[in-house]
């Protein structure tokens, strides 16, 4: 008896990677946004809905709409990520897991860094899927809406950590939606003159690349340090209360 | 190593290595003409892309003016090395005049003639744009701009 | 001496200490800004020889440009207390950055007014896209998000934290968007204009820099004027607070 005593491992539970923990948290929402999926909806008839405003309220001359089309598109896409990034951390703070996520043995931006993965497959990539179709309503040729698509794709993960910012500082609020746009919105100008220039350019078959180029150093930046301001954010917001 | 101490390595690496990359990016963003600018000399080297549009600066060459009818006007501009010839259907800015420094939006049609849609000259007379000024420097013309 | 600096330093951040040193501090400032604005102003306004191509209408700079100056010195200024409060937790570094902020916004605006005027004649509009004014309409908006984001939570210490962390954000975007504005500015206003002359007449300078002494001396009064009072209120259950105020 004294043997099988002494024999006996103890066993340490192996924390998991960063990498497991990120991908961990992004699982978790993505089932969480297909289950509540008029959550994943919404941003997209947004989108939709608004860029077709602008034909019935400024005139369907194709001349005007290619002039401002690049515009368009980009500001639609930027209203749709300010409006759908005010769920991203609500119901995690209501029903109290985000401060058990606070007490995870993984750093918070692994945290933010998968809840804004997969926040951005649910809302930004449909709406990518969808601009071609809207292009062309907006008189744009086949080489500009190819330019538009991978300025989206460059942009729309910088607007949605950056509305994450500005979603983890209000979450404790009980009115945060506003008060996110008016934190986000400065904060989006770069993204923004850059994409549309990119888009612009194209339609006028000049170079794009530079633009493109930018576009893809602030999403690297954007990665690379808006995590970090998130978790923090998430910190103070969770421990305020 | 343990997890902590593996942890920030990974984070630091993470970071050294998108600064580097962004950096990269910007690099080349920076070398690329995104405003597609071309001094005289460009053009009548044939660095300028034809049939895109392009943004041209110089000076007015003095005695080059030529109204045609119906708003019409051709003029030459030149970087004190080289001149291209600018032709434009509209009304041009007030403050154009001879040997003012000028910038001309429109297409490259051929060789050294640019269709303008666009004409605009500036409101400071000691103020060049820098893309001009940066020019004439190169073509080795010194800081000042002749009256 | 650095020992000397680092004890100033958290002196500082004793909110009793502060108000005392300020106290005696204060009257002099005023003092200072007082002296430095009028004859500044007055001279700039009324004396300083006329702008060569722009007439009278340029003097308006000698608002303008202090003013564009504070504007961006307290939002720097704003970040880095910012980063005491997150690093540091200095309650000093918080107050600061809660005073700074309207402050700030106001000389903001104070300069895109004065823009405004300046246009009128030298434009014709009102309002142009400038790549100048429209950065400084854009830092505007970053102080009202700070501004708004320290009224909504109520908890002083996590209001000032998190206003901490959008400085911070403000701060390191801010150069991005001075850039990307200018970029802009060349691609649909190539027409950028210069507020004087290239060679600035030495008596505009000296009246200029004048001016700009004067507001900043202003600013720091204004700011520490505010601090005092942002003192007074968070620590008001303290007995040097009750005793000042005369409450037993």
């Amino acid at each position: 008896m004294a043997d099988s005593i002494v024999s006996e491992k103890v066993v340490v539970e192996e924390v998991p990677s960063l990498w497991a923990g990120m991908l961990a948290v992004m699982k978790r929402d993505l089932l969480i946004a297909f289950r509540q999926r008029t959550d994943m909806v919404n941003p997209l008839f947004f989108f939709v809905m608004v860029i077709a405003l602008f034909p019935l309220g400024i005139g369907p001359e194709p001349s005007t709409l290619q002039k401002i089309g690049p515009g368009v598109i980009w500001i639609a896409a930027l209203l749709s990520t300010l409006l759908s990034v005010d769920s991203l951390f609500r119901q995690d703070f209501d029903d109290g897991s985000l401060e058990l996520a606070l007490l995870s043995p993984q750093p918070l931006f692994v945290l933010a860094f998968g809840k804004m993965l997969a926040h951005w497959l649910v809302t930004a990539v449909p709406l990518i899927l969808v601009a071609p179709v809207l292009c062309v309503m907006l008189f744009m040729d086949g080489d500009t809406i190819m330019v538009t698509l991978y300025s989206l794709l460059l942009g729309t993960p910088v607007l949605s950590m950056i509305s994450a910012i500005g979603a983890a500082l209000t979450v404790g609020l009980r009115k945060g939606g506003v008060l996110i746009a008016v934190i986000a919105l400065p904060l989006y100008i770069p993204v923004l003159i850059f994409g549309t220039s990119a888009v612009e350019a194209a339609s006028l078959t000049l170079p794009y690349a530079g633009q493109l180029a930018y576009l893809g150093a602030f999403l690297i930046l954007t990665l690379t340090f808006a995590p970090f301001a998130i978790g923090t954010a998430l910190r103070i917001s969770v421990t305020s209360q | 190593m343990n997890r902590k101490r593996k942890q920030r390595l990974i984070i630091v690496l993470g970071v050294l290595a998108a600064v580097g990359l962004s950096t990269a990016l910007i690099t080349f963003a920076l070398r690329e003409n995104i405003n597609l600018f071309f001094t005289p000399s460009e053009i009548a080297e044939g660095k300028a892309p034809i049939e895109r549009r392009i943004r041209v600066g110089g000076l007015v060459v003095p005695g080059s003016v030529k109204r045609g009818d119906d708003l019409q006007v051709t003029f030459d501009l030149t970087d004190n090395a080289e001149q291209i010839t600018v032709r434009y259907a509209g009304i041009l800015p007030d403050l154009f005049r001879e040997g003012q420094g000028i910038i001309a939006n429109g297409k490259l049609i051929s060789g050294t003639l640019v269709e303008a849609d666009e004409v605009l000259a500036k409101h400071d007379e000691n103020y060049v744009p820098p893309e001009v000024q940066e020019a004439l420097e190169k073509a080795g013309h010194p800081k000042k701009v002749p009256q | 001496m650095f020992e000397y600096l680092k004890r100033l330093y958290h002196k500082f951040g004793s909110p009793r200490y502060f108000y005392d040193l300020t106290g005696k501090m204060l009257p002099w400032l005023v003092a200072l800004s007082v002296l430095l604005l009028i004859p500044g102003l007055i001279y700039g306004l009324g004396f300083a020889p006329p702008e060569k191509y722009q007439g009278n209408s340029y003097r308006v700079i000698y608002i303008h440009v202090p003013a564009a100056s504070i504007a961006m010195a307290g939002y720097v200024m704003m970040a880095v207390a910012g980063v005491i409060v997150l690093v540091w937790r200095m309650k000093m570094a918080e107050m600061v950055a809660k005073s700074v902020a309207p402050i700030g916004a106001s000389f903001a605006f104070i300069c895109l007014v004065t823009g405004s005027i300046w246009g009128k004649p030298t434009w014709g509009t009102w309002w142009v896209w400038d790549a100048r004014l429209t950065s400084m309409l854009i830092l505007l908006f970053l102080y009202l998000g700070v501004m708004a984001l320290n009224a909504a939570i109520e908890n002083a210490q996590s209001a000032a934290r998190a206003t901490a962390v959008l400085s911070i954000v403000g701060a390191v975007n801010l150069p991005i968007i001075k850039y990307s504005v200018e970029w802009w500015n060349t691609l649909h206003q190539p027409a950028s204009i210069r507020m004087t002359s290239s060679a600035i007449d030495p008596e505009m300078l000296y009246t200029l820099l004048t001016c700009i002494a004067g507001f900043y001396c202003l600013f720091g009064a204004l700011v520490i004027l505010s601090t005092r009072c942002e003192i007074l209120s968070r620590e008001q259950r303290s007995s040097w607070v009750k005793k000042l105020v005369g409450v037993s």
